[in-house]
């Protein structure tokens, strides 16, 4: 029988080519399948217990965050379930397209056309539902990059980073205008991973690291910034300054996450989450609502569940049976680990407080169609290893 | 496998990958186990308010138990400026809207009150007070619509009887930065009400109660949740009673103004104008133990206008000088010359040492020389030039004859071997120079010159001669000079002689009872002797046949101002009426009474009211005549020419 249970380690898939082509469906790799769908689940349980209580008080139906995430789930695996229906290639293939589409949507945007919503100039409003291009873009970025990348033949020089530097230039310029900043930075961490694995010189990689790093300075240091920004990015510096607004959300962001303990204080029962002292919490924050309420326990579950989807997205990386598809887990691997140690690590202070979401986990339903987009991306590489 | 394979890159790039997980691991570890209790900590100081209520203060008692201050309690609608000023521009803007449109004011006029001055930041600005109840209700029931705007009920001094005793009761204010520098400890707040001047200051400690706390579970925004997670009562400050009889006060109060009206239609004969008559006091004392009757101080204020800040045009009026400084007790803080009041000690010095004896007489001429005086002033004359003859002990203070006491000082001084000291002994015995030790700040000492006090004083003023002069005694002798008294001091001095010598401490709280329960005494404010006069009857008879002479006998000096005072009453007292330097003459009485049987002892300053006998007695007759149980009447001016 071909049908073995799917390789494991680093390089036996040119071994394996024997394992030839069967039905596609037949190598989903099924325990990310799993660990995608715990995580939204645990999303959905944090969303509730971290919005009942405070809309209970408001008079709002409790469940009102909960039935709209629920059904961005919902939608999420369906957006994944059709990603896998066409073979990655194809996507590969018409990344001129889906280039030039985002392009358009990141600029039609920025037009009257888009809404602001707390100084962002980020969404499309349909109706009772906002649209943020920019969460698309990420999964587009991706797929745009490997194909372009995987047209190089002789490997990225200095002249053919620039190139791809161009490619993801002109999306993360856009982004950056709208303003956000934290999405931006996204485009940054899978620009590099996937740098990387496409073998761009060692000695450029660190060159561009550096520039960024001196960019940030520079940016922050010419107020290019609006100094909330400054403030949101460098509060984490300085945790005494508590008088800043950036550093009580900080503060009460620590204190909720560390009065949760080893256990938790269980679920309903967090007093920072109820009495709404961390702002965002079901977006941004909503780490803290797993911290408080399920302690050091359900944060490590968390973690783990995490670790498992990125581990098989790194595992799908490596069997994958082309350059094209390496990088389109890479991309999608740097996005999801950029995001969460991003996420979790402002949370707990160890990193700056930026507005980016947690996958599966922030409420949004824009990200949440994008991540399982992402997911799905990475199960059509994987199980067409073969093919 | 080289640098630019891909296995080593994914390989280096999954390194990445768990070092990051690491460090979120590691972090989290420190957090919620390492670390963890300070987390909880802060976690529950986060949800917990600690709201304090300033306890009710105690009441101000009369020693009949009528109320001279209380407490009021207001229906409040306050607007909490912290929380209201950080509403956004949107909100708050509704809010006012509402709330202007609820009170029925327009919202410039609202501004202006949340604007007030008078109000810190740490305390809810009450913009409407005495609010009817549906207006009350409806901000409670919607407190939604009102973020930052509060329906309470508030409690504030309140004062029964009006400006009546206010320097005596003093007023209360927000707690400063320097009260509450060393008041931490007692537990005062930012914010909090403090006694600062009167009863309010001195018996802080009884009246101020402790603060009620209200554990309340609020949200980040500070909105309270539910119940309060545990409430601690205010406990009211006790009550206390003071000496003071409201009656008598009144009568004072009463007299003292009908009594400065009408020294100003008298006419000072050596500048040929009216007497300015701005400012007086008087002081009424039990000489049986020291207790405060009355104590009056005129031109007055309104201890009300300090409940919640007094406004700074109201308190520019009280501190500009053309207002003769309402905010003094001039009773304890007044230091004047005593005049011819004074000669009650001159003659008690006299009289104790063996200089005089009742029988002794001096030939008054009408001017007193200086024996063997080359000086510019060796010539001393009665204040109105009258020559009173053969004058004896009684009816030198009866016609108060200074030749007689210009006698007796001068004898002081010049024979000083055989008499040292004596005035100056008699005046400190009867407790001038030294404060009274009445509870109350303020209390001034007065001044009793000598020799020594000269040196001093010339060494800190230009004086023509630092040297002592007989001239220094014969002055002080008839209470002028450099010889000063409280209004207070000057009514003890009387108190003093009419019970036969035992000088008290003035006391003018009785006792402090508990809140709520006026029949338990929390303690009881001790009667304190503070000296004796050596009074024997060879001294005190002739003294006090002299003093009863200045109502009763016909030559006397307040006996016009008594003119029908009603019979059985039996009165002793002294006029005085000193100079003042650039100024208008001082108008005093000193009385007690009954003289067989004294209960009351009266000192009475008129500043620029003229002759003691013409405008001070009269103001001491209107009252005693209260006392006596008559009707006071009007102020009947006497006459005299002392």
């Amino acid at each position: 029988m071909a049908t073995l249970t799917a390789p494991s380690g680093v390089g036996r898939s040119r071994v394996l080519t024997r394992q030839s082509a069967a039905s596609p469906w037949r190598h989903v790799d099924l325990s990310l399948v799993a660990a995608v769908l715990a995580l939204a689940a645990y999303g959905l349980l944090m969303i509730y217990s971290a919005t009942k209580v405070r809309l209970d008080e408001q008079g709002i139906d409790s469940t009102y965050y909960l039935q709209r995430q629920a059904m961005f789930v919902a939608l999420g695996i369906g957006v994944m379930t059709v990603t896998t229906l066409f073979d990655y290639r194809m996507y590969r293939d018409y990344a001129v397209l889906i280039y030039g589409g985002t392009l358009a949507l990141l600029l039609l945007v920025l037009s009257p056309l888009g809404a602001e919503h707390k100084g962002q100039q980020a969404s499309f409003d349909l109706g009772p539902f906002q649209l943020q291009p920019s969460e698309f873009a990420k999964v587009a970025l991706v797929v745009c990059l490997a194909a372009y990348v995987s047209t190089l033949r002789e490997g990225v020089d200095g002249r053919r980073m620039l190139g791809i530097l161009g490619v993801a230039g002109v999306p993360m310029g856009l982004i950056y205008l709208q303003p956000d900043l934290g999405t931006t930075l996204v485009f940054g961490a899978i620009l590099l991973g996937m740098l990387l694995i496409a073998g761009a010189p060692a000695r450029y990689l660190l060159a561009l690291v550096a520039v960024v790093i001196v960019a940030m300075v520079a940016v922050v240091q010419l107020g290019v910034l609006k100094q909330y920004q400054i403030e949101r990015l460098t509060s984490f510096l300085e945790p005494t300054a508590d008088t800043q607004r950036s550093a009580y959300n900080l503060d009460q962001s620590k204190v909720a996450i560390g009065s949760g303990g080893i256990w938790g204080k269980g679920l309903f029962e967090g007093s920072q989450t109820n009495l709404s002292y961390v702002p965002e919490q079901h977006t941004d924050f909503i780490f803290t609502a797993v911290g408080e309420q399920l302690g050091f326990g359900g944060s490590a579950v968390l973690l783990a569940l995490f670790s498992l989807v990125v581990w098989r997205t790194w595992r799908a990386a490596a069997l994958a049976r082309d350059i094209a598809g390496t990088l389109m887990c890479v991309g999608v691997l740097a996005m999801l680990t950029f995001q969460i140690f991003e996420n979790v690590g402002m949370t707990m202070g160890i990193m700056p407080i930026t507005g980016i979401p947690l996958p599966f986990l922030s409420y949004g339903g824009s990200s949440t169609l994008a991540t399982f987009a992402g997911i799905g991306l990475v199960l059509n590489v994987h199980m067409r290893r073969f093919t | 496998m080289t640098t630019d394979s891909p296995r080593f890159r994914l390989a280096a790039l999954g390194v990445v990958v768990l070092s990051l997980f690491g460090a979120l691991y590691a972090r989290l570890w420190y957090l919620q186990v390492l670390d963890s209790n300070t987390f909880v900590a802060a976690a529950t100081s986060n949800q917990v308010r600690l709201v304090y209520e300033e306890a009710p203060r105690g009441r101000i008692l009369d020693r009949d138990g009528d109320v001279l201050v209380d407490n009021k309690r207001s229906q409040v609608i306050a607007v909490r400026k912290a929380q209201f000023n950080r509403l956004p521009d949107a909100q708050r803007a509704a809010v006012k809207a509402r709330l202007a449109a609820l009170l029925a004011i327009d919202e410039a006029e609202l501004d202006k009150r949340i604007a007030d001055v008078r109000y810190s930041q740490y305390k809810p600005v009450p913009v409407a007070e005495d609010v009817p109840e549906e207006v009350f209700i409806h901000v409670r029931e919607h407190q939604a619509d009102f973020p930052g705007v509060e329906a309470t009920s508030i409690s504030q001094r309140s004062y029964p009887n009006g400006t009546m005793a206010a320097h005596l009761l003093g007023y209360v204010g927000e707690i400063n930065d320097r009260e509450l520098a060393g008041r931490k400890v007692d537990g005062y707040r930012l914010g909090d009400t403090i006694g600062k001047s009167g009863i309010e200051l001195v018996h802080e400690a009884d009246l101020r109660g402790v603060a009620g706390v209200q554990k309340l579970q609020v949200n980040s925004s500070g909105e309270v949740l539910g119940v309060p997670l545990a409430v601690k009562e205010p406990v009211p400050g006790n009550d206390v009673q003071l000496t003071i009889d409201l009656d008598v006060q009144r009568l004072a109060e009463e007299s003292l103004v009908q009594g400065l009206e009408a020294a100003r239609s008298l006419v000072d004969r050596e500048e040929k104008k009216h007497f300015l008559a701005p400012a007086g006091s008087v002081v009424v004392l039990d000489p049986r133990d020291g207790s405060v009757l009355a104590m009056a101080s005129f031109p007055t204020y309104n201890p009300a206008d300090f409940v919640n800040g007094i406004k700074p045009d109201v308190y520019r009026a009280l501190t500009d000088p053309a207002s003769h400084y309402p905010l003094n007790n001039r009773a304890i803080t007044g230091q004047y010359a005593p005049g011819s009041t004074f000669k009650l000690v001159t003659a008690v010095a006299a009289a104790s040492r063996g200089m005089i004896f009742g029988k002794t007489t001096i030939v008054d001429q009408g001017s007193y020389t200086v024996p063997n005086c080359r000086g510019e002033k060796c010539s001393f004359s009665n204040a109105g030039g009258q020559s009173y003859g053969r004058v004896d002990l009684p009816r030198s203070l009866t016609v108060s004859s200074d030749v007689y006491y210009y006698t007796l000082g001068a004898r002081f001084w010049l024979e000083r071997s055989k008499y040292p000291n004596a005035m100056q002994d008699a005046a400190n015995a009867f407790g001038i120079g030294s404060k009274t030790g009445i509870p109350l700040p303020g209390d001034k000492a007065g001044v009793v010159p000598s020799p020594e006090w000269k040196k001093e004083l010339c060494k800190r003023v230009r004086c023509v001669d630092d040297r002592w002069f007989t001239g220094d005694s014969i002055n002080m002798s008839i209470g002028q000079g450099d010889v000063l008294t409280t209004p207070l001091q000057l009514a003890n001095v009387y108190a003093t002689f009419a019970n036969g010598g035992t000088r008290y401490e003035p006391r003018v709280a009785a006792r402090v009872l508990k809140s709520g329960d006026p029949g338990t005494v929390v303690r009881e404010e001790p009667v304190t002797e503070a000296g004796r006069v050596d009074l024997p009857a060879s001294v005190r008879d002739p003294i006090l046949q002299g003093l009863r002479g200045v109502i009763d006998r016909e030559e006397g000096t307040a006996y016009y101002a008594f003119a029908g005072f009603p019979r059985g009453f039996p009165i002793a007292g002294k006029t005085g009426t000193a100079q003042v330097r650039s100024k208008q003459d001082t108008a005093v009485f000193a009385a007690f009474a009954p003289a067989d049987n004294p209960q009351y002892a009266v000192s009475v300053f008129l500043e620029e009211g003229g002759f003691g006998g013409s405008s001070a007695a009269p103001v001491a007759r209107r009252i005693l005549q209260g006392i006596a149980g008559a009707p006071p009447g009007p102020i009947q001016l006497g006459t005299g020419t002392d």
